[in-house]
């Protein structure tokens, strides 16, 4: 450690790490220094010059090197002739700092007053109102008048859409340039930028679509006026008439910290209604940063005409409406009959208490149950996954006589499959930390990473192999495919770099494969963790890149994917299906339906499966309750109803308590409208004399979960709802500005500890398990991939991001587009061998991608859930 | 992907002669003279140049279109093929050259700022140009490059500007019968 300088701030005594910014020293203590262009998490640039403050230094004797002292014994101190920079300045041994003497405050009023020479001061229409520096600035200390000629104010364009997602209004822009950076730094889309210069200085976008990027929302947050808002928030609330839900995304496994702001409005009855969505700081999750299909995708979660009310019930070939009552009676009998022949089938954004009351019900009656997924390997990370007291923020290039940390990033296009931990990465790199990109084709990714290494597609764990093989005295007998791959150098030495680095992780995807490849996938890169020794310690192991947000809580809670999915759906007496809708990702599942299998279905919407369902159950959505998802990164957190379900009653019965106790005694209302997922196997269980499952709340079942999970052992919700002060220090309505963006008071999470399963994670001999994948001779082949917008029936719900999700396509190599003569942008139609699913779709061309490959993005309305042969051909 | 080939085809040495004058991991710094490259064919860079100079270069089209911004002597919109701009910064002031801005724009029956109606002549006041002592002054800004011109009389600068316009018509024939070989 280095020795902490000492310095006095506004006359207290601060001692602070060399290199710190007096700004930020200034922050420790408690003084805010009023800034526009500096923002924490970036460098500073000194542009606007409003964090003027008086700088002294002790003046030292030339000849002796020594203090000069006055006649006191006081260090001698001289001050500069002008107002330094706050931002832009370090902090010195025995400097002064004067940020509120009149000087300095004159000084800062002249740059507002210089600011306001060509600011409209529309702060009654201007969103950022109420929560904008420049007009608290103003309002505490900005002169009333201005010397400057009114007549000679700059006019600028007050509405320049940059793309349908962020409109600018470019006379309030203050040309701080905190948006062009964030996108060059974090977001590395360039695709915002300043043109001309001074008074004239203008935000432009010539990316098509306009300001194309995934990171779009976070400029909003960190711009310090009204300059840049939300398509989706523009004009939509006061940010004084909101209130504030804590949540996490339910979009992807990073689990990202989300602040969502509610108010009441007449248009809905006097009901809440979600305004916008907001970026929670976690600095160990997310920061303060979240994508925009965070920001804008959760509409589908919103009350809406199509959501289902109450429960329905199949008479006379019909679903009809129906009470709880009956809808809970026919199914307790049913799967009561039933017992072991009872399948439940749960999708992953569930929360970890439905999950876990699911099992419960269904184990209890001695049926079996699958989890929802293209993607395998679950069970390894549980074992090999992170620990406690790992964050992507800690990663970096080492310390002195420190090898730097490593990560391997294999079969994932990782920033839009989990795109906050792209952001993390590219930091990390920046930090110093070797990346080592391993994908069939190049992404994103690759700009950041010290090693692009190339594997064909259907090699991804034979490529993972060859690496641990390329460790080896005695290297393994590697398939066919990858013998070009093994044989490269960099493979080599990437391996190298990830063995010996401080800290090494995996992050896996499913690029390009279906569940049995990213099982085997995940197995590799175990194999690959465990013989390098980096496992079960901080900073080190395997982390999914999920497709939705609580799929890890369910391999922690003991769910596994189904890779015989259709025949343990045909063979069941009842299915019951929670949180998925299998009959429209591939109308094949279609045939397990029908002759006298007893179906309930339980979802937001009438989906294509509980269309051929006896019972569908209405649910609420994840801002109506309360519960809790596990991040890939295993961080259990707890997200906290942000909006009341319409006509949610409470549950009939409740586990006693003296709160509750008019409600058992008095006449109970009736069961009525959507409950939460985890309460209704609990009250399915009731009728069935089953005790020991809990629906009276979601924290309940949580503690049953800390009661018998051993993984889960110990935790409450009190322990996940436990903050300690994060650094930088934003979201307060403060100067040292960080953004509209929220402060965490409502919980931080906590990091799982490894499941112990009795014999430690030994590596795998599965060498044999590694098949050599070959393309077909003839024909093509088609992989899937993940894209972040997709026609997905969540995303599908936010009408603002239907022309960047756009239409149904597949991703053609140069070859075989040549050969058949079709053209970027032209159709074709497709038709999968083994499914016979034939569809005409928009055809885009990467001349990159190998002779024989065309790439299928899942969720666009194509069944693809592994590589499947088959036949394009032009259309139209 | 949609290649764009205008300026690649049109200039392929050129563009090839500029790149190697960088290194390979420096590409980017070659914006400046392929956009004086993208202007000298139409005397603006279209929207069209301004993506395919990015592709070049492998930087995005915002960037690019902020060079142009951020310089005074780069455009982003056709306007004229002579533009000629006059300075009337105060030291030329002092020597007439408001005067002479004025009425040169007047026999020519267009404000300063507009362009002649056969689209050839843009007059533009602008800031000095370093000629102060020999106003008035002014330079020529065409796809040739930049011409100056100083000590001028209203005169001069109209016998100037009509043989602009002759040797812009003289372009034209010759175009159009290259054109005519061309298709045979
Ligand atoms: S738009 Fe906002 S963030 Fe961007 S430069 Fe202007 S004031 Fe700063
Ligand atoms: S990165 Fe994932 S969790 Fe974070 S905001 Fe985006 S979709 Fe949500
Ligand atoms: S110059 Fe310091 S905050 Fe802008
Ligand atoms: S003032 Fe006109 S050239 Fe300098």
């Amino acid at each position: 450690m280095t020795k902490p300088v000492t310095l006095t701030i506004n006359g207290i005594q601060v001692e602070a790490p060399p290199g710190t910014l007096i700004v930020d020293a200034a922050k420790k203590v408690g003084f805010d220094i009023p800034v526009f262009c500096y923002h924490p998490k970036m460098e500073p640039v000194g542009m606007c010059r409003e964090c003027l403050v008086e700088i002294g230094r002790p003046v030292i004797d030339r000849a002796t090197g020594e203090a000069v002292l006055e006649e006191d014994g006081s260090p001698k101190i001289q001050f500069g002739s002008k107002l330094e920079l706050a931002c832009a300045t370090p902090v010195s041994p025995g400097m002064v700092v004067l940020g509120k003497s009149d000087n300095a405050k004159a000084g800062r009023d002249d740059i507002l007053e210089f600011l306001l020479t060509s600011h409209p001061l529309d702060c009654p229409i201007c969103d950022k109102g109420g929560e904008c520096p420049l007009q608290d600035l103003t309002m505490a200390w900005g002169p009333g008048v201005s010397r400057f000629l009114y007549e000679e104010k700059q006019h600028l364009a007050k509405r320049y859409p940059l793309g349908e997602l962020i409109m600018l209004d470019r006379e309030r822009c203050i040309q701080c340039g905190r948006c062009v950076r964030f996108q060059d730094i974090f977001a590395d889309d360039r695709v915002i930028g300043f043109s001309q210069r001074g008074r004239s200085l203008e935000i432009v976008s010539y990316s098509e679509p306009g300001f194309d990027s995934y990171w779009s929302g976070n400029t909003t947050d960190i711009c310090p006026v009204g300059a840049l808002t939300t398509m989706d928030f523009r004009f939509g609330a006061r940010p004084w008439e909101l209130r504030l839900a804590a949540s996490i995304c339910s979009q992807c496994a990073v689990g990202c910290n989300l602040a969502l702001n509610v108010r009441r409005e007449v248009v809905t009855g006097g009901d809440w209604v979600v305004k916008r969505v907001m970026p929670r700081q976690n600095e160990e999750v997310n920061e303060i940063w979240i994508c925009d299909k965070g920001r804008f995708g959760h509409h589908y979660a919103e009350q809406g005409p199509k959501r289902l009310e109450q429960p329905l019930v199949r008479k006379n070939g019909e679903l009809q409406p129906a009470s709880w009552d009956e809808a809970l009676d026919l199914i307790a009998e049913r799967f009561g009959s039933a017992g072991a022949g009872l399948f439940t089938l749960a999708g992953s954004r569930l929360a970890n208490e439905d999950l876990f009351n699911l099992d419960q019900l269904t184990r209890r009656l001695g049926g079996k149950t699958g989890l929802y997924t293209h993607m395998g390997g679950g069970k390894l990370t549980t074992q090999v996954g992170l620990t406690p007291g790992s964050n992507f923020k800690d990663l970096g290039g080492g310390g002195e006589n420190e090898p730097p940390d490593a990560v391997l990033v294999v079969g994932c296009d990782l920033e839009e499959e989990a795109p906050v931990w792209w952001l993390l990465l590219r930091q990390a790199a920046k930090r110093g930390a070797a990346v080592i990109a391993l994908n069939p084709r190049a992404t994103k990714l690759d700009r950041d990473a010290r090693f692009s290494l190339r594997y064909p597609f259907g090699s991804a764990a034979a490529a993972v192999l060859a690496m641990t093989s390329s460790l080896s005295q005695k290297p393994h007998d590697l398939p066919e495919s990858i013998q070009d791959l093994s044989r490269n150098p960099d493979l080599k030495a990437a391996a190298k770099a990830f063995a010996e680095a401080r800290n090494a992780l995996v992050i896996f995807g499913s690029e390009g494969m279906g569940l049995a490849e990213s099982a085997a996938l995940a197995q590799a890169c175990a194999n690959l963790l465990l013989t390098t020794g980096h496992t079960g310690k901080p900073n080190n192991g395997l982390l999914g890149a999920w497709p939705r947000a609580n799929e890890q809580g369910a391999w922690e809670l003991g769910w596994e994917a189904d890779a015989n999915l259709l025949e343990h759906l045909s063979q069941a007496e009842a299915l019951y299906i929670v949180a998925a809708d299998p009959v429209n990702d591939d109308a094949a599942f279609q045939s397990a339906f029908g002759s006298d299998k007893f179906v309930v279905v339980q979802d937001l919407y009438l989906s294509q499966t509980a269309r051929l369902a006896d019972v569908v159950l209405p649910v609420q959505s994840w801002i109506e309750r309360e519960g809790s998802y596990t991040s890939g990164g295993r961080r259990v957190q707890r997200f906290y109803p942000a909006i009341q379900s319409t006509t949610a009653m409470p549950p009939k019965t409740e586990a006693p308590g003296v709160r509750r106790a008019s409600v058992l005694t008095g006449s109970v209302p009736e069961l009525q409208g959507p409950q939460a997922d985890f309460a209704i196997p609990s009250l399915i269980a009731e009728r069935l004399q089953m005790d020991g499952l809990n629906h009276s709340s979601a924290a309940a079942v949580f503690a049953q979960i800390g009661e018998t999970v051993p993984v889960f052992a110990g935790l409450t919700y009190q322990k996940l709802a436990e903050v300690h002060e994060q650094w930088p220090i934003v979201g307060r309505a403060d100067m040292y500005y960080g953004g509209t963006l929220y402060e965490n008071t409502q919980g931080l999470g906590v990091q799982l500890e490894l499941a112990r399963t009795g014999a430690p994670a030994q590596p795998q001999p599965a060498w044999s398990q590694v098949e050599d994948f070959r393309l077909p001779k003839l024909g093509l082949m088609a992989f899937p991939v993940t894209r972040l917008y997709d026609q997905g029936s969540t995303l599908m719900h936010t009408e603002l991001l239907h022309q960047r999700i756009g239409e149904s396509f597949v991703v053609l190599n140069g070859f075989d587009a040549a050969r058949l003569k079709i053209s970027h942008g032209g159709k074709a139609r497709i038709t999968f061998n083994t499914s016979a699913q034939s569809v005409i779709v928009q055809v885009r061309l990467d001349a990159a991608l190998p002779e024989r490959v065309v790439l299928v993005p899942r969720s666009f309305g194509l069944s693809i859930d592994a590589p499947t042969p088959v036949e394009v051909r032009p259309a139209g | 992907m949609l290649e764009r080939k205008y300026l690649a085809e049109k200039y392929a040495q050129e563009i090839q002669a500029i790149l190697e004058k960088y290194p390979s991991d420096r590409r980017q710094s070659a914006v400046m003279p392929l956009l004086y490259l993208a202007q000298r064919d139409k005397m603006y860079v279209s929207r069209e140049d301004i993506l395919e100079i990015g592709e070049i270069l492998g930087i995005t089209s915002t960037e690019v279109a902020s060079l142009i911004g951020f310089y005074t002597l780069y455009y982003d919109q056709p306007k004229g093929v002579y533009r000629i701009q006059v300075c009337v910064d105060l030291p030329c002031a002092l020597r007439g050259a408001e005067k002479f801005l004025t009425e040169l724009c007047d026999r020519l029956g267009i404000q300063p700022g507009e362009t002649t109606p056969d689209g050839l002549i843009a007059i533009e006041p602008v800031m000095c140009l370093a000629a102060c002592d020999k106003a008035p002054m002014f330079q020529v800004q065409s796809g040739a490059g930049l011409t100056y011109h100083e000590n001028q009389t209203v005169e001069n600068a109209l016998s100037l500007i009509e043989q602009l316009r002759r040797d812009a018509a003289g372009r034209r024939v010759a175009g159009h019968e290259r054109g005519r070989d061309a298709n045979g």
